[in-house]
């Protein structure tokens, strides 16, 4: 049947995780589900196998049907079991957000290559004979999430994998117990034909047919919708954060055989740039570069053989520039946990336990008792203890003069990196020696480490259309970016703000705007949020509560996701199950802190603080009021504005954290074509190694932080996650004998943690 | 604390051990009793394994899957008063536990028991850190 435009619908929605837009866009009817053979597949365990249906309705409406689901449809906050939605309509199946749009998306589809295959088996309890058409990959096991679900002792959770790999179909065996078999051999992978059959404890699956087809690549599941480019505004390379926008900078790959995929050492010395050796190299120079330096340093490297590029000289430099921007000064505490130190490997004693110390020294007894009190009973029965900001900068400085960081490391912009013909790692950076002129300037090293953290601002499209287009970068700001001058300007003259988003840093927002209101009370706040959120995330046995429509968990994950049953999980799964796993773990969340409740109440009952929901259609500067005036898409189920006016708005909702907007990891995740995680970000082991960038059994490369988010630990965008990022792969090069360096544990480990204690230099 | 079931036993064995067994020592000097305190800490060791697997249950109750401070007194204090209560039952009934004098009495059990708490308690909340950096980011497992 030919299909008219008229007939294709677009669905968006954001990873829940991330915030990468990602589209679906085609032919109705499609069905929403867990399993992979729905039209689009979700992962989470709270979406059932098949959970939603879109059909065409009357009038050239969208009829949207549970099918009997277990967590239900939410339209406008409320559960239904069927609903008629036209242009621009949302719906919520937790903890996806999907907005409908009717007709295509305007970017041409690129063609992307599949292959379906068809898989019989029979149940051997009872005989009834299933046959699916499947789209790789298909997941196979005990667990509820796979693809193909298959019951019994001798089956694993996730037994094993089909995957595509350039033109054929692969099986690989996911570590299971009891193995896979394919035409009675048994192998750990292998391409299969049709006729294959893949036995699996007692079954037997039979490919029954391979077909290959050509499918538009618009379903979303590579992750980048065609506005997301517009949507972002890279740090300056320069000054880190810029508020004005600017074209990302091409990587300067025509100099020092830079254009090589294994640059000969002989076009490098060719060059005549300034080279140094080392043995270690951290690229980047902040939190994720020191918190590997430092775990180097106490595993006895001396400075000498180790060096780290960045352009900030303090680690911290950036994240205190992005803390100050959202309006937390070195006062007020951060979303970390006590034994969170950057300062200190072993969380021993951590920040709530000094600061209990320096109480007692002051006479402040009452103080200490307090902070015993909630790291004691965190976070149940008292609220979760977390550090002042500046105190966690100041430890940093005293254990960056401990390690000699002042030794390790220079001021550069790090352009490129690259393989070389020796098994190393070659970095070009620009730098500035002092005295000299700007240039150009080649380190070689053995031992790679990548850090270079979030590598941009994100906007809300519709706040980055209208920033573009007025070019008015004062009324409408990013919550990340410096903009004091809305505080001081309400301060002054009040004024009504509009807040988007509910993390963290919304909350962090409304307790600035409410300091302001203690000067002046003609200062008010419109919260303007997509859907109402009236229960929270499910996993498991355990729920997340809301309250207000806030979400709350007291770190940005589950506490276990750092070092208990939730991060061992992580490891352990395949890349499908993680992707469901960190879908139903994360998602945006604030911290469950009595006195921004308070805040939130106090502004409902006073009537300062104004909630609403829905699809902002368009922002633009009224002259006649002086105003910005936010369109909202008029809702079919409940009443409400359609117009929002204030005198500034703030975007609240993060930072962006894709590979591709980084000019330097999208040269290198290109050039050497790395693999990618489920969330599209670069894919780690377990140890934290880039393994497509091993070079000739030589030289290993690591990267931590949120370029990894997505792999085999979920926070690693925290102090710990990056702590424990380079103990892993420190504990590797351990393993394959780097020199100068032993492993942190028993004896020598304490004997370390003496001198940290002394103070005493390494 | 974050701990995998794993993670709940080794620490336990490893914090009996090498905590455990030199204050109990202290105290059978004390008590001039050489098998009633070691006879108390096997027990509350080996019934300790069976209580982790609940505790472990108990973990996936909560969103964060943790075990705080505080859940670490209650179980304290619910193994202390299992322990006792079943001594007790064992000599109404006119028999003894195994091992467990007669004449030992509440008060002396509660000073042995508490004092190796809160050095056990104090051992989960640092030191054990500072010999195994891992032991934190492997749910409590050292081995």
């Amino acid at each position: 049947m030919q299909q008219s435009d008229q007939s294709i619908i677009t669905l968006t929605w954001a990873d829940p995780v991330n915030g990468d837009q990602q589209t679906y866009s085609g032919v109705l009817p499609v069905t929403i589900g867990r399993r992979q053979d729905n039209q689009i597949p979700l992962q989470s365990s709270q979406i059932s196998r098949e959970h939603a249906r879109l059909s065409w309705g009357e009038d050239g409406r969208v009829l949207l049907e549970d099918r009997g689901s277990r967590n239900g449809i939410l339209v406008d906050g409320t559960r239904v079991e069927q609903a008629t939605l036209g242009d621009g309509d949302s719906f919520r199946i937790r903890p996806f957000d999907l907005t409908l749009k009717l007709g295509g998306i305007s970017a041409p589809p690129a063609l992307r290559h599949v292959l379906i295959a068809t898989i019989r088996w029979t149940d051997p309890e009872n005989p009834h004979v299933n046959t699916r058409r499947l789209e790789p990959p298909i997941q196979i096991g005990r667990h509820s999430s796979c693809t193909i679900h298959l019951s019994g002792k001798q089956i694993s959770r996730q037994h094993a994998l089909i995957e595509q790999r350039n033109g054929d179909l692969w099986v690989i065996n996911q570590d299971s117990r009891n193995g896979i078999y394919v035409d009675n051999k048994q192998v750990k992978e292998q391409v299969l034909r049709v006729g294959s059959v893949l036995r699996l404890g007692n079954y037997n699956l039979h490919i029954e047919k391979i077909e290959s087809q050509n499918v538009e690549d618009v379903t979303g599941k590579r992750g980048i919708s065609y506005e997301d480019e517009q949507t972002v505004i890279a740090f300056n390379p320069l000054d880190d954060l810029s508020n004005t926008p600017h074209t990302i900078e091409e990587p300067w790959t025509h100099i020092a055989g830079m254009n090589y995929r294994q640059v000969p050492i002989s076009e490098l010395h060719k060059s005549g740039l300034p080279m140094t050796e080392t043995t270690y190299l951290a690229v980047g120079g902040g939190l994720g570069s020191f918190s590997w330096v430092d775990m180097l340093r106490i595993g006895g490297v001396p400075a000498s053989e180790i060096i780290s590029i960045g352009n900030r000289s303090r680690p911290y430099g950036r994240y205190r520039q992005l803390c100050r921007n959202s309006q937390i000064p070195d006062w007020e505490r951060l979303r970390s946990n006590s034994d969170s130190c950057p300062d200190n490997m072993w969380g021993w004693p951590g920040y709530a336990v000094r600061e209990i110390w320096q109480d007692i020294v002051k006479g402040d007894i009452p103080s200490a008792l307090r902070t015993a009190w909630q790291i004691f009973g965190e976070p149940t029965f008292s609220e979760t203890y977390t550090p002042r900001s500046g105190t966690v900068f100041d430890s940093i400085d005293r254990e960056a003069q401990r390690i000699k960081w002042g030794d390790i490391w220079r001021r550069g912009y790090v352009r490129a990196i690259r393989q070389t013909d020796d098994g190393r790692y070659v970095v070009l950076y620009s730098g500035q020696e002092p005295g000299t002129e700007k240039q150009m300037y080649l380190v070689l090293a053995t031992y790679l480490h990548l850090a270079v953290g979030y590598p941009a601002i994100r906007f809300l499209p519709d706040l980055c259309d209208y920033r573009m287009e007025s070019e008015d970068t004062s009324r409408v700001v990013n919550a990340y970016e410096k903009h004091d001058h809305v505080y001081d300007s309400l301060q002054k003259n009040g004024g009504t703000v509009l807040v988007r988003g509910r993390g963290i840093v919304a909350s962090r927002i409304f307790q600035r705007i409410f300091e302001v209101r203690r000067e002046n009370t003609k200062v008010s706040v419109l919260h303007l949020m997509r859907s109402p959120t009236p229960v929270g995330n499910t996993y498991g046995r355990t729920q997340r509560s809301v309250k207000n429509h806030w979400e709350y968990q007291p770190f940005n994950w589950p506490k276990a996701a750092w070092g208990g049953d939730l991060k061992e999980l992580l490891e352990d799964s395949t890349d499908p199950v993680r992707n469901s796993l960190l879908n139903d773990w994360g998602g945006t969340t604030t911290a469950d802190r009595t006195d921004w409740q308070d805040i939130v109440q106090a502004g409902l009952n006073e009537g300062w603080y104004q909630r609403a929901f829905g699809k902002v259609r368009d922002v633009n500067f009224d002259p006649s009021t002086g105003k910005i005036s936010t369109n909202i898409q008029e809702s079919t189920y409940i009443q409400k504005e359609s117009k929002l006016e204030a005198d500034f708005v703030i975007d609240a909702t993060g930072l962006e954290s894709s590979i591709d907007d980084h000019p330097l990891l999208r040269d290198l995740a290109t050039q050497y074509n790395l693999k990618r995680n489920p969330k599209m970000r670069l894919a780690v082991s377990n140890a934290f190694e880039v393994e497509g960038m091993r070079n000739n059994h030589r030289g290993r490369f690591y990267a931590s932080g949120v370029a990894t988010l997505g792999g085999p630990y979920a926070a690693v965008d925290s102090f710990l996650g990056l702590q424990y990022a380079a103990l892993a792969s420190v504990d590797n090069l351990v393993s394959i004998g780097a020199p100068h360096l032993r492993s942190i544990d028993g004896v020598y480990s304490l004997l370390q943690w003496i001198r940290w204690a002394r103070g005493a230099e390494l | 604390m974050t701990p995998t079931y794993y993670g709940f036993l080794q620490t336990r064995f490893l914090l009996f051990t090498v905590i455990g067994l030199p204050i109990t020592f202290g105290f059978a000097n004390l008590y001039r009793d050489y098998m009633t305190p070691f006879a108390i800490l096997g027990y509350l060791l080996i019934f300790g394994f069976a209580w982790d697997a609940a505790y472990k249950f108990l973990v996936t109750l909560r969103w964060d899957h943790d075990w705080p401070p505080a859940y670490q007194l209650f179980a304290g204090i619910w193994e202390g008063f299992f322990f006792w209560i079943l001594l007790q039952t064992f000599r109404q009934s006119g028999q003894q536990l195994p091992g467990i004098s007669e004449l030992l009495t509440f008060s002396q059990f509660l000073l042995h028991y508490s004092t190796v708490w809160i050095f056990i308690f104090i051992g989960t909340q640092g030191p054990l850190r500072i010999l195994f950096p891992r032991w934190r980011f492997r749910g409590g497992k050292w081995l």
